[in-house]
């Protein structure tokens, strides 16, 4: 027996030495705040940096894999490792390292948006003012949009470099039912007439908040909202006409609002098996997609409430214990190329974040040709229709509320 | 004395160590002490919180359902397969790599089969359709996301008949083949032999099954946030939610709900060992 | 025994075996859909893209198998290792604490990974196992051993020591002795809680995410995102290849037992 343990010692020691000697990455330069970007890129050279973010969209997870990644190895000789983790799974890895004091994490990228970023940023996780690095930034972006000076409601201050748009929308089959409602009243009728095969996911899914705050924001506006206390009793009596109108919607839904699908994904596959006659997603492209791909029928079409959507920026954020800073900065800097930015919406199907009026003509040229497929709205269609997001210290009050005044009710 | 045995358990108490240090320092946070939000002072205002909200007594209501009914019924049913495969000998062999593969498979993915299954448009709700036996997917029952909760118990007996037949068979079958047999050479049925001396002296280990799956079941937050209702939430699946909320204040709410939820699994451990105790048979 | 009377039980059993068996049989056909709408009992159209997704080079998710396993199987045989020695313990010997020991076996059962996770994850960042293969290892044996000291501590039980006492007092010395009595013995129940271990490890999401910090990719950490965001197709090619690497792991460990004599005239959970 003894010798047996020995073996598999020896093993399991040359197995860990030849695993984690692959994770390795070259030792970096001390980052230095005021260096320029041409000193970033020298000092990235030859080294890895990561970038974490939720890994459940094949195409986007291709993009990185087969676009990006390659990109930056060729112009720059940086290596990009994509780490797919939940924004949850993120934030407690930065809160745990901080807990322990780790100087050099492992994080350096980071997928973000909303009340994460809040947290984070509050809570000295992030690494910023991080636009000021980036040339790239100050020659196609628009600095000043409300969409990249905040981030559901909370001031970005620059430790945010804008990734891709998203935007509520709503999805049916053109082939079953052809009408689409253009505000909640008409929705209302929409699910008379479909009674049962209709729903939205449970909050806190993120899609399923949308749909309620778009609820709201068609009922009662939205401007409202803007500077509102963070108090439970303020936002009841606000929402109080959506509240009922959840209420009276809910004797329609499937399985009569007594109960709701957790997640989006399970609302797209009662969508795509015709369980449903409507489905809904927060980026408005991916529609074409999943008709690519076969899982909406053919049929399948995006639309928007009359009065608009609530819509914004995704982001990338930089750890503050980022072990590489450097190549973390040159990368975020390349996605907002137009090359990039180009790729990602052809492929992944997500909208720039580009001020086309900084663009030059053949800049401009390389989203003009791109093809996106079938079922979406025109983006000056979109961008007319876009409303801000909700504050995100009211959604998880109007979180709480709904669950107590909705749900089977 | 011997110090033998304590050698032999030094990496187990090492492990167990890590472990123990692990759970210590989740739960602290429920008292409020996370030092680098500059938390310092232990307080009970989270416990206390939680139990004045309405929705706990129901959480745990749920949860002890749940918990009841699927480790209830993976525990007959599972002891039941168990005892035909012995008492048919094929507790040997094929069969048993076949009994490996559930214990084997994530929850995660348990949860996808019983979405493609019993969904209203599911398989099973195709078939009675194109049997002319249902009218149309609303009309199949709701088994997913429901208050019932049988998506879920679904789930776990998949995953759990194979676990307990895994737990009891090997006891279960050396008894047959030592005392069992011997029963029927004196002239007891093959049966008779089984029910009156295998199954009592294995009792032990089919209440261990039990206890392990029940307390698996209602401490895990997986199938009930994929597969159960709306309202009212599993008590781990409400953990869950404030354990992702982004707000990292909610951490101690979390850690909190572990805490009760781990002090109910206690309470039941012990009651049940109480009256066993009582009961010898 | 009269023929009827087995019917019964072995429809029974050939029902469970089917009620196990079906919904992989289904996975893999979602593997190779294209769209399969209500009400039809056949897909409508079938598509390769799960397939192109794994082993299309890109995702990594084929090379990952491999270092997955690979690690997995370390902790099998670690976890075999702990779990005899614990169990050797506990059935052969008396001592202060044992009820104890046995409680904490059970432990990791019982006790949501989140809450454990997250402290480890304190710790192991303080002693420097995290983000680590090593690290990664570590909390994959905490959660397997419940397992294998089981199996082991039954399988001990069973083979009870006497025989080792017979030989020592037959004359063998005890490299004999382990070598030709006790390993025979103990070789089913090591390959059985070697398989329940590797799944265990293997299988392992929530614990490898926050320990290996993403740092230490595995075959779960890159399915369950597909899993958890919905699209089937590419859950479930991703759920076949799991479950045949799994069948492909376990026959291997058979076939290493097999160069073994075994006692046939106990059953074990092999």
């Amino acid at each position: 027996m003894k010798r047996w343990i020995h073996t598999a010692l020896i093993l399991v020691l040359a197995f860990t030495v030849l695993l984690t000697g692959c994770g390795n990455k070259a030792t970096t330069a001390e980052f230095d705040e005021d260096a320029s970007f041409e000193t970033l890129v020298s000092q990235a050279e030859g080294t890895t940096v990561t970038f974490y973010g939720w890994g459940g969209n094949e195409e986007n997870n291709k993009w990185i894999d087969t676009v990006l990644a390659p990109t930056v190895k060729e112009k720059y000789g940086i290596t990009l490792k994509r780490m797919p983790m939940d924004i949850e799974e993120v934030m407690s890895k930065l809160f745990n390292e901080k807990q322990a004091n780790l100087e050099k994490g492992t994080i350096d990228m980071i997928w973000i948006n909303g009340e994460n970023f809040f947290t984070a940023k509050e809570n000295n996780l992030l690494f910023g003012p991080v636009t000021p690095y980036l040339p790239n930034f100050e020659k196609y972006v628009d600095g000043e949009a409300d969409e990249i000076l905040y981030d559901y409601g909370y001031p970005t201050d620059g430790y945010e470099s804008p990734y891709g748009c998203w935007q509520f929308v709503l999805i049916n089959d053109s082939a079953v039912t052809p009408e689409q409602p253009k505000n909640t009243a008409e929705l209302l009728e929409y699910a008379k007439k479909n009674q049962g095969k209709l729903t939205y996911p449970a909050l806190p899914d993120f899609t399923g908040r949308n749909f309620v705050v778009n609820v709201i924001y068609d009922l009662v506006g939205h401007e409202k909202f803007i500077g509102m206390e963070a108090d439970k009793a303020t936002v009841k009596e606000a929402i109080e006409p959506a509240l009922e109108y959840l209420r009276e919607l809910n004797q329609y839904l499937w399985s009569e609002g007594k109960t709701f699908p957790a997640t989006l994904a399970q609302l797209d596959q009662m969508f795509a098996d015709g369980e449903l006659v409507m489905t809904m997603s927060s980026y408005p492209c991916v529609i074409a997609s999943s008709i690519e791909n076969g899982i909406y029928p053919d049929t399948a079409t995006s639309f928007v409430f009359e009065n608009g959507m609530n819509g914004s920026s995704d982001f990338v954020a930089l750890a503050a214990n980022s072990p590489n800073k450097q190549a973390a900065l040159v990368v975020m800097n390349e996605i907002l190329s137009p090359e990039m930015q180009a790729s990602r919406y052809e492929k992944v199907k997500i909208t720039p974040v580009l001020d086309f009026s900084k663009l030059t003509d053949s800049e401009k040229e390389l989203f003009d040709k791109v093809d996106l497929g079938k079922g979406i709205l025109p983006l000056e269609e979109l961008n007319e229709k876009k409303l801000p997001q909700m504050h995100a210290k009211l959604i998880p009050i109007v979180e709480e509320i709904w669950l107590e005044e909705v749900v089977g009710k | 004395m011997s110090k033998k045995p304590y050698l032999l358990l030094l990496p187990v108490i090492f492990l167990s160590l890590i472990f123990i240090v692990g759970i210590l320092y989740g739960l602290i946070q429920s008292f409020g002490i996370i030092p680098s939000l500059g938390m310092k002072v232990p307080t009970l205002k989270y416990y206390q919180e939680l139990f004045t909200r309405p929705e706990l007594l129901s959480s745990i209501g749920m949860s002890l359902y749940i918990a009841f009914v699927s480790s209830i019924l993976a525990t007959i049913l599972g002891v039941l397969i168990c005892s035909l495969l012995v008492l048919t000998g094929k507790g040997k062999g094929k069969v048993m790599h076949l009994v490996k593969i559930p214990i084997a498979i994530p929850h995660i993915v348990v949860a996808m089969f019983v979405m493609l299954i019993f969904a209203q448009s599911g398989l099973l709700a195709r078939v009675l359709f194109n049997l002319g036996l249902l009218e149309s997917p609303n009309a199949f029952p709701t088994l997913l996301y429901s208050q019932n909760g049988i998506g879920i118990i679904l789930a776990y007996l998949w995953k759990e008949i194979p676990f307990v037949i895994f737990f009891v068979i090997t006891i279960m079958a050396n008894i047959n083949t030592s005392l069992g047999e011997a029963a029927e050479n004196l002239g007891a049925s093959r049966w008779r032999a089984f029910i009156d001396i295998t199954l009592p002296l294995s009792m032990p280990s089919i209440k261990n099954a039990f206890l392990i799956i029940f307390a698996y079941n209602f401490g895990a937050y997986e199938l009930p946030y994929l597969l159960g209702a709306t309202a009212p939430r599993a008590i781990p699946v409400q953990a869950y939610i404030e354990y992702i909320h982004p707000d990292l204040l909610h951490r101690p709410y979390a850690m909190a709900l572990n805490g009760i939820m781990f002090l109910v699994s206690f309470i039941i451990v012990l009651i049940y060992h109480r009256t066993v105790q009582r009961n010898p048979n | 025994m009269k023929k009827r009377k087995n019917i019964l039980p072995k429809l029974l059993i050939y029902a469970f075996i089917f009620t196990i068996l079906f919904p992989l049989a289904l996975t893999a056909v979602w593997a190779f859909v294209g769209r399969w709408p209500w009400p039809r009992l056949l897909p409508q159209s079938f598509s390769l893209r799960g397939i192109e997704e794994i082993f299309g080079g890109y995702s990594g998710a084929f090379q990952t198998l491999g270092s997955s396993i690979l690690l997995s199987a370390v902790v099998a045989i670690l976890a075999v290792i702990v779990g005899t020695m614990t169990a050797r313990a506990l059935v052969l010997y008396d001592f202060p604490g044992k009820s104890l020991i046995q409680f904490s076996t059970i432990l990791p059962i019982i006790i949501p990974s989140t809450v454990f996770a997250m402290g480890t994850h304190v710790l192991f960042i303080k002693v420097g196992l995290a983000d680590n293969v090593l690290g990664v290892i570590i909390v994959h044996l905490i959660c397997s051993l419940p397992y294998t000291v089981k199996i082991m501590t039954d399988v001990t039980a069973a083979f009870g020591g006497k025989l080792e006492e017979q030989a020592a007092v037959l004359g063998a010395d005890s490299r004999q002795i382990m070598k030709e009595v006790t390993l025979p013995a103990l070789m089913p129940g090591l390959v059985s809680s070697a398989c329940m271990a590797y799944i265990i490890s293997f299988g392992q999401y929530f614990v490898t995410l926050i320990i290996g910090g993403g740092n230490v990719k595995t075959f779960t950490l890159i399915m369950v995102p597909y899993l958890q965001s919905g699209d089937r197709i590419i859950a479930s090619a991703y759920s076949i290849v799991f479950i045949l690497s799994t069948l492909l792991v376990f026959i291997i460990f058979e076939l290493a037992v097999r160069r073994f004599k075994t006692d046939e005239n106990h059953y074990y959970f092999v």
